[in-house]
């Protein structure tokens, strides 16, 4: 397939304008996709190139002191990267492929920081690991200064290594285990078949895992803010550029120097995936996985996981014991009120806001994904890869970015004047407490930008591990496009789908510094009280929004578990309904 | 066919009519306000007690925004075209001061305004001041005593190295409690060189010299090795300072003493500089072109009562009064006791944003060793 000419593109493109549900979709995802994700970067762009801004690009690239912030950013987004993605992959291989007691409730806990705000996890660990912390102070006597790299390091990645141990456990189980079973039978060993079967089959998890976790470590805005110290990252550089200075051109020049190694690397892992991938031709699997059972396997395994699950499980007690208390380590009295402020005080606001405007986000964002992962990966025409690097744009670019970006284009009514109708409001001004809908339209904006990519790549990862001839069978059987995405496509995906849409809601709940540019007197967001609440050092305050927050998102997932299924469907023995 | 493309001409027409008819501001000459938005910078219980006692007592739906002083006010630049808030409440009076010259604020007379101390009232009625209160340090006991360091009596102790990393102050761009440090050793610095010879620390216009404020930032690099983090709200160092992160914050004593009555007593001491500390006079302003002018101007009015002003220290907001009429709390920090440096609201207004703009880029960025 990949040798598919030109003029075979083009003819694939005409294909689709000739079908007309497929061709509106292709339009509305392209100029949803042009709106939303190029013209805010551009716009970024185009301002950090002025005059001005050429000038700050000098003074920052010859200053020693902005050359040190730049390698911290890089820094600490391997460490994360790397320590994150090697967490994740453990989880996940432990979780698929070993016999380990508490797999249920190991997944579980593992998923709990991806549900959570990511302030909920340094602002426990400085609880606990701090200078006054309840472990290192009070228990081993140690004044530890947690500020800085290593405290970074660690808070970044639990809060995001669950994106990898998702993304590597969805692909671990689409293996299929008569791989594992013909290597096995070919006479290589478990080790020889986890190096040359399993890890190869997973390189475009993991590097796009370790993707993930880059840019989700050098965007991150929330951690560096509560426990950076002196250990300055750009996200910082960027956030007191606009809130103490507003000058964009500055935030723009800055995140500009953020948004190229995001990319670089982001383009990089493209190439390397794409040239290092291999595609099972099976479908979906079918048997059941081999399961390691060897003991001097399982158990340092085993006890690997119940470390990182352990540290889970102290650092989300603080946070509920914290909600609970009135100001944990000093005042232990039991009490309500915080709650009390978040559930009828001054929180509630922002915490219906907040899930309304993600409810609204979330299935958008699923079906768009899942759209664009068909139009990418199953028809070959020209611009599909154009399509699908755009799209992934809306997460490959730092958050912060696409906020001043959307501060930048959509701070003003976008209008055209046409002939005799005269001057047109094509998308009214969107950022600001005076926009449309108090600026909500923004935030629902980004909310979904920043969810589509990661519905894309499941999707996409789905379709992959899916023959295409099952598909063309469906065509040859005489549906039409639409119908065979309906039918086939989709309930292959599922599982993709329900992880897009439960990604998207977790996603847009906990979002930070892509929206903290654009919340509004009148749209007020849970992460961005959170974050006052914890630099105001009210933790109790910042923990009861953490739990509801987290509670709200665990009954999302279940109501989404429930509405749109887990199972492929393939994985039954019988098939049913063969029409 | 032709019927239905008309249908959907006309459907996508009131779609888009939808959001723009919700744009259209109601006409604000006539109107009565029934809502107002308020940008709110003291701390966060402060700003709920006053807007909930202000809807109580008017009717007017009064939200809020807290944000941080050098945030408030970058924020209203940004959005001058077409304001989001329609009246600025808290924060030191030299942001006011760099908001009129700007042409942010928009001149009202309050009635109350006559009542007031002299320097409580801005240039033109520009702004008005609401609190008072001095900077101080908040220091935590233990580790300090871990430390070896007597709770610190003058800017000099500040910078010894045994307090390395372990103090705090928040980022004079974002917070206002951070651009009042900072002035503070301006004055101080300009005293200094104005003790050595006539004219180098003041200007014939009584101005801090550039010299002056060239050894305000002197000290404020070498501070900046003990400096953990640069916050971005003026009271969160004392946070930290009580939750044990670090051992000194810079912060109004008046926030150091709230946190005491809530929970660190005995935790954290508040001392002064014994050279001269500054002081903020807390000020509130009308925004230009407010979209709630009306219910704006209630505000202010409201807001130098006495009523008004004693609901300060219900939350432990323990910032002195400006209106004579208003009971103090015996726990507010009283100026009287206090030495003072000669705090020039009008100069620091006017170097603001150069000296934010250079501290961000000269000290808030550097390693420390």
């Amino acid at each position: 397939m990949r040798t598919l000419t030109r003029n075979h593109r083009i003819a694939e493109f005409r294909r689709i304008t000739q079908d007309p549900v497929l061709f509106v979709g292709l339009v509305i995802v392209v100029l949803f996709v042009i709106i939303t994700v190029i013209s805010p970067i551009y716009a970024m762009v185009e301002e950090s190139l002025t005059e001005k801004g050429r000038e700050l690009f000098e003074r920052y690239l010859t200053s020693p002191v902005y050359q040190r912030i730049f390698r911290n950013t890089m820094e600490m987004g391997l460490l994360v990267a790397a320590i994150g993605t090697a967490l994740g992959f453990v989880l996940a291989y432990v979780q698929v492929k070993v016999a380990v007691p508490f797999k249920r409730l190991i997944h579980f806990i593992a998923l709990v920081p991806i549900v959570s705000p990511p302030f909920a996890v340094a602002t426990a660990a400085l609880l606990l690991f701090g200078r006054n912390g309840m472990i290192t102070y009070d228990i081993f006597g140690v004044r530890y200064d947690i500020y800085g790299l290593d405290g970074l390091t660690l808070v970044l990645t639990l809060s995001y290594f669950p994106v990898a141990y998702l993304n590597l456990r969805g692909m671990i189980q689409a293996l299929d285990p008569a791989l594992d079973e013909a290597a096995t039978n070919l006479g290589a060993s478990k080790w020889r078949v986890f190096r040359t079967v399993t890890v190869p089959m997973l390189i475009p998890g993991i590097a796009g895992s370790f993707l993930l976790l880059f840019v989700e470590a050098i965007a991150d805005l929330g951690n560096p803010l509560v426990l950076g110290g002196n250990y300055e990252v750009l996200a910082t550089r960027i956030y007191v550029s606009i809130v103490g200075l507003y000058d964009t051109t500055a935030a723009a020049v800055l995140s500009v120097v953020l948004l190229v190694p995001s990319l670089l690397v982001f383009i990089v892992q493209r190439y390397w995936i794409s040239r290092t991938s291999v595609v099972s031709i099976t479908g979906k699997p079918s048997g059941t996985p081999q399961v390691i059972n060897h003991p001097l396997v399982v158990w340092p395994l085993f006890a690997a996981v119940m470390a990182i699950v352990l540290l889970i499980v102290i650092i989300y007690g603080v946070i509920f014991a914290g909600a609970f208390t009135k100001i944990l380590n000093v005042n232990n009295e039991l009490t309500l009120d915080h709650f009390d402020f978040v559930i009828n005080g001054y929180g509630s606001e922002a915490m219906k806001d907040t899930t309304q405007l993600s409810a609204i986000a979330t299935p958008i964002a699923g079906v768009l994904g899942m759209l664009i992962a068909f139009l990418v990966a199953r028809k070959k025409w020209t611009g599909r890869h154009a399509l699908d690097f755009a799209t992934m744009l809306g997460i490959a670019v730092p958050g912060t970015i696409l906020g001043i970006g959307y501060l930048l284009v959509f701070n003003g009514p976008q209008q055209i004047t046409l002939p005799v109708i005269g001057t047109v409001t094509v998308i009214p001004k969107l950022t600001g407490g005076r926009a449309v809908f108090g600026g909500a339209a923004a935030i629902v904006l980004v909310y979904i930008v920043r969810s589509v990519p990661a519905a894309l790549r499941a999707g996409v990862a789905a379709l992959s591990q899916i023959d295409p001839a099952i598909e063309e069978a469906s065509v040859s059987l005489g549906a039409d496009n639409f119908g065979t995405f309906r039918r086939i496509t989709l309930p292959l995906i599922r599982p993709a789908f329900l992880s897009g849409l439960i990604y998207a809601f977790a996603r847009s709940m906990t979002t930070i510094s892509a929206i903290i540019f654009l919340t509004t007197p009148r749209t007020k967001i849970m992460t961005h009280q959170i974050l006052n609440e914890v630099e105001n050092g009210r933790y109790g305050n910042a923990f009861a929004y953490c739990v509801i927050l987290i509670v709200i998102v665990l009954a999302a997932i279940g109501i989404l578990a429930v509405a749109v299924g887990t199972t492929t469907g393939a994985e039954k023995t019988t098939i049913e309904g063969a029409a | 066919m032709k019927k239905l493309s008309v249908l959907v001409l006309w459907a996508l027409t009131a779609t888009l009519a939808i959001p723009l008819a919700a744009v259209t501001p109601a006409a604000p000459v006539l109107a009565q306000d029934d809502t107002l938005t308020v940008l709110c910078t003291p701390q966060e219980d402060w700003c709920v007690a006053m807007t909930q006692a202000f809807q109580e007592e008017t009717g007017i739906e009064t939200s809020y925004v807290r944000m941080s002083s050098g945030e408030s006010l970058a924020r209203i630049r940004a959005t001058q075209d077409d304001p989001e808030f329609s009246v600025w409440w808290g924060g030191p009076a030299d942001a006011f001061i760099a908001a009129y010259e700007e042409g942010l604020i928009e001149p009202y007379e309050p009635e109350l305004a006559s009542v007031l101390p002299e320097n409580a009232v801005g240039e033109d009625h520009s702004w008005h001041g609401i609190y008072m209160g001095a900077i101080g340090f908040c220091s935590n006991v233990e580790l300090l005593e871990e430390l070896g360091v007597e709770p610190p009596t003058s800017w000099e102790d500040l910078l010894n190295p045994a307090l390395k990393s372990n103090i705090a102050m928040a980022h004079p761009a974002t917070s206002g409690t951070a651009f009042t440090t900072f002035w503070t050793i301006v004055t101080l610095k300009a005293d200094e060189l104005e003790a050595e010879e006539e004219g180098a620390g003041y200007d014939e216009e009584g101005m801090p010299t550039e010299a002056a404020i060239d050894a305000a930032f002197e000290y404020f690099a070498q501070l900046h090795q003990n400096i953990l983090q640069y916050t971005r709200s003026g009271a969160a160092p004392g946070q930290m300072a009580a939750t044990g992160q670090i051992a000194v914050a810079i912060i109004f004593a008046h926030d150091c003493v709230k946190l005491q009555v809530e929970g660190f007593e005995g935790i954290v001491v508040n001392t002064f500089p014994e050279e001269g500390t500054g002081y903020e006079i807390g000020g509130m302003a009308l925004i230009k072109n407010a979209p709630e002018p009306e219910a704006a101007k209630r505000w202010i009015e409201w807001a130098l009562t006495p009523e008004a002003q004693a609901i300060g220290a219900t939350v432990n907001s323990l910032q002195l009064p400006t209106n004579p009429d208003t009971p103090i709390s015996e726990l507010s920090p009283r100026l009287e006791d206090v030495n003072l440096v000669d705090y020039n609201f009008i100069a620091a207004g006017l170097h603001r944003t150069e000296i934010v703009e250079r501290f961000d880029a000269e000290i808030a960025p550097q390693p420390t060793d």
